[in-house]
C-alpha cells in the first residue's frame, strides 16, 4: 500500500504565494460577492451528469460544491480532499480510503462513510463501494492503478442526497439560486478547510470572452475566463491574469477526402509549415505551448518524444494540390486567431489555406480546426476523452477502429494517436492554457485563484475594501 | 402628275434633303468634336490619375516618417533594446498606429528584415520582408503586399526609426485597389480600372474597377498587354456592345522597373453616342415637323401658283370644248402667270373673233358652194330643156306629123329634165330638212345585215369586178340606241361609198365591237383610200371626189351619227383603203 503525502501540496502553496506577489500584498478580508463571468452555459451542477461542451465549466463549478475524496495539487499532483489517506491491494482492485472527520454537509449534517459509499456506488455502478467505520472500500471490476486520479477528475464530487431529495456536498460554497444566466453561490459556514473568504460567488453563464475583458477593466467582474491574446492588454492596464496548464489542444483534422494517401505529401507539408512556436510565444502570449500530440506534455510526458517521430519536409511537390480550406468554429474566437497564423504559415510555404467560418451552407472544407478540451486527470482517459471528442470519423480515416472507450489501456490509445500522427491526419497546433482575467480588488490567499489542472480556487479569494456581512 | 403635285413634291424633297443633310453634318461635326474632346478630357484625366498617385505617395512617406519619428514608435525601439531582441511583446502595436494615421498597411519590422507588428496581416509576426534593404526610403512607390486573402498592390513608404540603434524599419502605405480607385474624383462617364500584374498570364479576376467588380476584361487583354510588354502608356477605343470607349492605359512600376499594375483611364462613348443619337433623333424630329411643314408650304405656294395656272388649264379645255366664251379668274396671279392669264384672254378673244369671221367666211364659201353646186345641178338639167324648147321652136316649121314626133319627144325629155330638177331640188331639201331621230333600242348587228342584204344585188352581179364581203359582228355587242331609217340610211351611204372607192372590186368589211363602254361599227374597204384633202373635207356638205356624186351623202352619215351623240372617223391609208368608224353609246338599260 502507498500513502499519499502532504509535502507537494504544501510546496506547491508556499511556491504560489512566493512567486505571486501580487496576490499576497495584504491581509485577506472577508465579506463581499465575486462575480464571475464564465463563456459556458452550465445547466446543472451536478457531478455525475455531463453536460456535453460544457463539462469543463461544469466539473469547475461543480468542485465547489461537491468535494471529491482526491484532487488535483498546485504542481498536477494528488492532494487530500474528503479522504486523508488512501491504500490499495497489490492488483489495484481493492482500495480503501480513509475519510476526514468531521466534514459538515451543507445541511449541517454530517458526511459518513456510508454516505460516501452510497454516492460513489450511484456514480460507479461497475464499482463494488461499502463503508468500513470511517473508511470507504471500493471494489474494482478491474485493476485500476490510477483511481485516485480518476476520482479526481470533477465528476466524482460527493454528492449526497438529502431528505428532502436536493443534493448537498461539503465544498467550499453551497447552491443559494441557480437559473441559465446566473448561478449564486453562498460561503458554507461550516466547511472544514474553513469558509471562504467571500460572502457569494454570482456567476454569470454565457458572456463572451471579449465581452469579459471589459467588464474586468470596467470593474464589473472580479474573475473570468479571457482569451491568451488579451493578457498583453489586461497588462498594459495593470490587471492581473491567471492561468492554467494547457488544458485544451487545437489540431486540425483533415477531411476523408484530403485525408487519402494521394494528400500524404501536402499533408506533411502543411504539418511542417505549422509554426506551433511562434503561434505560442506571441500570437498567445506565451500562454499556449506548440503541440506534438493531443495532448499537452504535461499531462501526457511523451509529447517530446512524438515531436522526434515528425519526419522533416523540405519542399512540396510542384505537382500536389496546394489549396487547402479550414473551416473553424464562428463561435470560437481563438479558433478564429490561430487559422489566420495558419494561413500566414502556409503562405510562407507557397500553401493556398484559407479560412472557412460558415453561418450556413457552405462549400465542403479539406479540414478542420477543432478545439480540444482536456477533461481527465490521466493520460489514458484524456487521450480517450480527446479521441472522443475528435469522434469515429476522425479515427476512422486511417483504422478501421471506434474511439477507444474512457477506461481504454493507455497503450493502445497511444497507438492510435501514433498512427493519426504518422500520417498527419490529424496534425496537432497548440496546447492552449485556460486564462483568467483578475478584477482588480480581487487577493488570494495561499493559492493560485486557478489550479494547474484548471480547477477553481475562489475559497481562496478575496475581496480588498470589502466588509463581512452579518451571518 | 400635276404641276401642283410636281411643285410639292419638288419642295418638300428640297426641305428634306435640306434637313437630313442639316442633321448628318450636325451628327459629323459633333462626333469629331467629342471624339477631340473625349480624347483630350482622358489625357487630362490621365495626368490627373498620376498626380492623384504622386500626392498620395508624398502623403503617404511623410505620414510614414512621421509615424517613424514618433513617441509610440520610439518607445517601442527602446523596449526593443531593453528586451535584448524579444519583440513578442509589440505584436499588436501596428494596428492602433495605423487605424490613428489612416493607413491601410503598417509594419513594423526589425533590422534583420523580421516582422515585428503588422497591422494588415498581425498573423505574420516572425517572418521576413526579404525586400526591405533592396526599396527606396525617400519616396513612396508600389509594392505587391502579401495579405491574408491575397496578394495587394499597395504604395507603400519605408522609414527607418531614429530612435532605434539596432534598426527598427517602419513599412506603411495605402492598399491600391477598387477603394483607391473610389477616392479618385471622376467626371461623369469616365471610369478607372486597375489590372493587377502578379500573375504570369493575363488573369481575369486581376482587373477590377472602383466598385471592386470585375469588369470584363476579354476586349482590354490586349491593350494590357501592349503595357506590359513595351511598359508605355497606350491610348486606344475599344468598341463595346454598347458603345465605344477610349482607354488610356499608363503602367505603374516598381523601384526596379516591373510592371505591377496597369492603370486604365476609360472615357466612355456611350455619352457621345447618346448625344449623337439625340442629335439624329432630334433631327429627325425637326427634320419631320420642317418637312410637314414644307409641304404645308409648299402646297400653299404650289397652290398659290398653280391656281391661275389651272384656271387658264380649264378655260383652255372650256375652248378645246368649243366654250369659246369662257373667262379665266386670275385676279391672284401675278408676273407671268398674270401675263399668261392676260394673253390667254387675248387669245381666246381672237379666236372668237377670227371664228366668227371664219364662219362669215365659211357661210360665205357655204353660200357660194351652195350656188355653184345649184348651178350646177340645175345648169345640167335645164340645158336639155333649153334645147327642147329650142327645138320646139324650130319645131314649128316642121311638118305636123314631124311636129307632133317632135313635141312629143321634147315633152319627153321636158318631163324628164323637170323630174331631174325635181329630184335636185328634192335632196336639197332632205338635207335642209332632216328630222330629229326617232330612237328606239335596236340590235345593230341585225340592223347592219338588214342594210347589208339591199345590195346584195348589187354585190353580187357579174357584169362587174368581184367585191367580197366580210362580216365580223360581235354578238356580244349591246343594243343601240337609234333611229333604224336613219341610221339605216347613213350605213346604206357608208357601203355605197364603199362599193364606189372599189371600181375593180375588193373587200368589204363590216365589224362590230364593244370597246370602252362604246359600240363601235367599222365599214372597210379596200380601195385606193383617201388623200389627205380627201380625208379633210370629207364630211363638207356637197364635197365630193365623184364625177356625179352630190357630196351630201357623208355630211348626211355625220348629221345622222351626231343627232345619235355618236361620233364617226375616218382612218385611211392610201393605196390599202378606208375605214369608217361609228362609236355609239350602248342604250341603257330598259326599264
Amino acid at each position: 500500500m502507498t500513502r499519499f503525502k502532504f509535502a507537494p501540496c504544501a510546496i506547491a502553496s508556499a511556491a504560489f504565494a512566493m512567486l505571486t506577489p501580487g496576490l499576497r500584498a495584504a491581509r485577506p478580508q472577508y465579506g463581499g460577492t465575486l462575480v464571475v463571468q464564465s463563456e459556458a452555459v452550465v445547466r446543472s451542477v451536478e457531478p455525475t451528469i455531463v453536460d456535453g461542451d460544457s463539462d469543463s465549466a461544469q466539473a469547475r463549478m461543480s468542485a465547489l460544491l461537491f468535494e471529491p475524496l482526491v484532487a488535483i495539487d498546485g504542481l498536477g499532483g494528488l492532494r487530500p480532499a474528503l479522504a486523508t489517506a488512501w491504500e490499495r491491494d497489490a492488483r489495484f482492485v481493492r482500495w480503501r480510503f480513509q475519510l476526514r472527520t468531521p466534514v459538515m454537509l451543507h445541511d449541517r449534517t454530517s458526511l459518513d462513510a456510508a454516505r460516501v459509499a452510497a454516492a460513489l456506488a450511484a456514480r460507479e455502478r461497475a464499482w463494488r463501494v461499502v463503508s468500513d467505520g470511517d473508511s470507504v472500500i471500493v471494489d474494482l471490476d478491474r485493476p485500476n492503478a490510477e483511481l485516485p486520479w480518476v476520482l479526481a477528475d470533477g465528476t466524482h464530487g460527493i454528492a449526497i442526497r438529502a431528505e428532502g431529495g436536493a443534493l448537498v456536498g461539503s465544498g467550499p460554497f453551497r447552491l443559494d439560486r441557480f437559473d441559465a444566466s446566473r448561478v449564486l453561490l453562498r460561503a458554507h459556514d461550516d466547511y472544514w478547510g474553513g469558509r471562504a473568504f467571500v460572502d457569494a460567488v454570482q456567476i454569470e453563464q454565457g458572456r463572451q470572452a471579449r465581452a469579459a475583458v471589459a467588464s474586468i477593466e470596467a470593474g464589473r467582474a472580479d474573475f473570468a475566463a479571457v482569451s491568451p491574446t488579451d493578457v498583453r492588454r489586461l497588462a498594459d492596464r495593470g490587471l492581473r491574469t491567471v492561468s492554467s496548464r494547457p488544458m485544451a489542444s487545437y489540431v486540425l483534422i483533415f477531411e476523408p477526402h484530403r485525408a487519402q494517401s494521394a494528400d500524404d505529401e501536402f499533408r506533411a507539408a502543411v504539418a511542417a509549415a505549422v509554426d506551433g512556436a511562434t503561434l505560442s510565444s506571441v500570437w498567445l502570449q506565451r500562454q499556449a505551448e506548440p503541440a506534438d500530440g493531443l495532448l499537452p506534455a504535461w499531462i501526457s510526458g511523451y509529447a517530446p518524444l512524438l515531436r522526434r517521430e515528425q519526419p522533416r519536409v523540405a519542399a512540396v511537390s510542384t505537382t500536389v494540390r496546394r489549396s487547402l480550406i479550414v473551416r473553424i468554429d464562428t463561435a470560437d474566437a481563438l479558433a478564429k486567431t490561430i487559422a489566420d497564423r495558419l494561413v500566414a504559415d502556409g503562405r510562407e510555404r507557397r500553401l493556398d489555406i484559407a479560412v472557412q467560418t460558415p453561418n450556413g451552407l457552405a462549400p465542403r472544407p479539406d479540414a478542420r480546426l477543432v478545439r480540444v478540451p482536456v477533461h481527465a486527470t490521466t493520460p489514458g482517459r484524456a487521450l480517450a476523452l480527446a479521441m472522443q471528442t475528435l469522434g469515429g470519423r476522425a479515427v476512422g480515416l486511417l483504422t478501421n477502429d471506434a474511439p477507444p472507450p474512457i477506461d481504454a489501456p493507455l497503450d493502445s490509445v497511444l497507438r492510435l494517436e501514433r498512427t493519426l500522427l504518422q500520417y498527419n491526419v490529424i496534425i496537432p497546433v497548440v496546447h492552449v492554457d485556460d486564462v483568467y482575467g483578475l478584477g482588480d480588488r480581487v487577493e488570494s490567499w495561499n493559492e493560485a485563484p486557478v489550479s494547474p489542472s484548471g480547477g477553481w480556487n475562489i475559497a481562496s479569494l478575496w475581496l480588498r475594501g470589502e466588509r463581512p456581512s452579518p451571518r | 402628275m400635276s404641276l401642283r403635285a410636281k411643285l410639292f413634291l419638288l419642295v418638300g424633297g428640297v426641305a428634306t434633303v435640306t434637313i437630313v443633310g442639316a442633321t448628318w453634318v450636325v451628327s459629323s461635326i459633333a462626333r469629331r468634336s467629342f471624339a477631340a474632346l473625349d480624347a483630350q478630357r482622358t489625357a487630362t484625366l490621365a495626368v490627373q490619375v498620376r498626380r492623384e498617385f504622386d500626392r498620395e505617395g508624398i502623403q503617404i512617406a511623410d505620414r510614414i516618417a512621421r509615424i517613424a519619428a514618433s513617441d509610440a514608435v520610439a518607445r517601442i525601439a527602446a523596449g526593443a533594446e531593453r528586451s535584448h531582441g524579444d519583440l513578442a511583446r509589440y505584436v499588436n502595436e501596428a494596428p492602433p498606429l495605423a487605424a490613428a494615421h489612416g493607413l491601410d498597411l503598417l509594419e513594423f519590422v526589425a533590422a534583420d528584415g523580421v516582422i515585428v507588428s503588422s497591422a494588415h496581416w498581425p498573423a505574420r509576426f516572425g517572418y521576413r520582408e526579404a525586400w526591405i534593404d533592396s526599396v527606396p526610403r525617400d519616396r513612396a512607390f508600389m509594392h505587391a503586399v502579401e495579405l491574408p486573402q491575397e496578394r495587394s498592390l499597395a504604395l507603400i513608404a519605408v522609414a527607418g526609426v531614429p530612435a532605434a540603434p539596432r534598426g527598427l524599419v517602419v513599412v506603411g502605405g495605402r492598399r491600391i485597389d477598387a477603394g483607391f480607385l473610389r477616392l479618385l474624383p471622376l467626371p461623369a462617364g469616365m471610369r478607372l480600372l486597375l489590372y493587377r500584374n502578379v500573375d504570369p498570364e493575363i488573369a481575369r479576376q486581376d482587373l477590377v474597377d472602383a466598385s471592386g467588380v470585375t469588369p470584363p476584361a476579354a476586349p482590354l487583354e490586349p491593350l494590357i498587354a501592349r503595357v506590359r510588354d513595351t511598359r508605355r502608356e497606350v491610348t486606344e477605343t475599344i468598341d463595346w456592345p454598347d458603345g465605344p470607349e477610349t482607354l488610356a492605359a499608363a503602367p505603374l512600376e516598381t523601384p526596379r522597373g516591373d510592371v505591377i499594375a496597369v492603370m486604365l483611364v476609360g472615357s466612355s462613348g456611350r455619352e457621345l453616342v447618346a448625344l449623337l443619337s439625340r442629335i439624329r433623333w432630334t433631327g429627325v424630329a425637326a427634320g419631320a415637323l420642317a418637312i410637314v411643314a414644307a409641304f404645308a408650304l409648299s402646297y400653299v405656294a404650289a397652290s398659290t401658283v398653280t391656281r391661275p395656272v389651272e384656271e387658264l388649264a380649264r378655260g383652255a379645255r372650256a375652248v378645246a370644248a368649243g366654250d369659246w366664251n369662257v373667262s379665266v379668274d386670275a385676279a391672284d396671279a401675278t408676273g407671268e402667270v398674270a401675263d399668261l392669264a392676260r394673253a390667254f384672254e387675248t387669245m381666246t378673244a381672237q379666236l372668237v373673233d377670227q371664228r366668227e369671221r371664219l364662219v362669215q367666211a365659211e357661210r360665205v364659201a357655204a353660200w357660194r358652194e351652195l350656188a355653184r353646186r345649184l348651178a350646177h345641178e340645175l345648169k345640167n338639167p335645164l340645158f336639155p330643156l333649153r334645147l327642147t324648147v329650142d327645138n320646139l321652136r324650130r319645131a314649128k316649121t316642121l311638118s305636123t306629123v314631124e311636129f307632133d314626133e317632135m313635141f312629143d319627144e321634147s315633152l319627153g325629155t321636158l318631163s324628164q329634165g323637170l323630174t331631174n330638177l325635181t329630184n335636185v331640188v328634192g335632196r336639197f331639201n332632205d338635207f335642209s330638212k332632216m328630222p330629229p331621230p326617232l330612237v328606239e333600242r335596236v340590235a345593230i348587228n341585225e340592223l347592219i345585215e338588214r342594210t347589208l342584204g339591199l345590195f346584195r344585188a348589187q354585190i353580187e352581179a357579174g357584169d362587174r369586178p368581184r367585191i367580197e364581203v366580210a362580216l365580223a359582228l360581235d354578238p356580244s355587242t349591246p343594243v343601240v340606241s337609234v333611229d333604224p331609217e336613219q341610221f339605216g340610211r347613213a350605213l346604206q351611204n357608208l357601203i355605197v361609198n364603199a362599193i364606189d372607192a372599189m371600181p375593180a372590186g375588193g373587200r368589204l368589211t363590216l365589224r362590230t365591237a364593244s370597246v370602252a363602254a362604246h359600240v363601235r361599227i367599222d365599214v372597210s374597204d379596200t380601195g385606193e383610200g383617201l388623200t389627205d384633202e380627201e380625208r379633210t373635207r370629207l364630211f363638207t356638205p356637197y364635197y365630193t371626189s365623184k364625177p356625179h356624186g352630190t357630196g351630201l351623202g357623208l355630211a348626211i352619215v355625220q348629221a345622222v351619227v351626231a343627232d345619235h351623240h355618236g361620233r364617226i372617223t375616218v382612218e385611211s391609208v392610201r393605196g390599202r383603203g378606208t375605214t369608217f368608224v361609228i362609236e355609239l353609246a350602248p342604250a341603257p338599260e330598259s326599264s
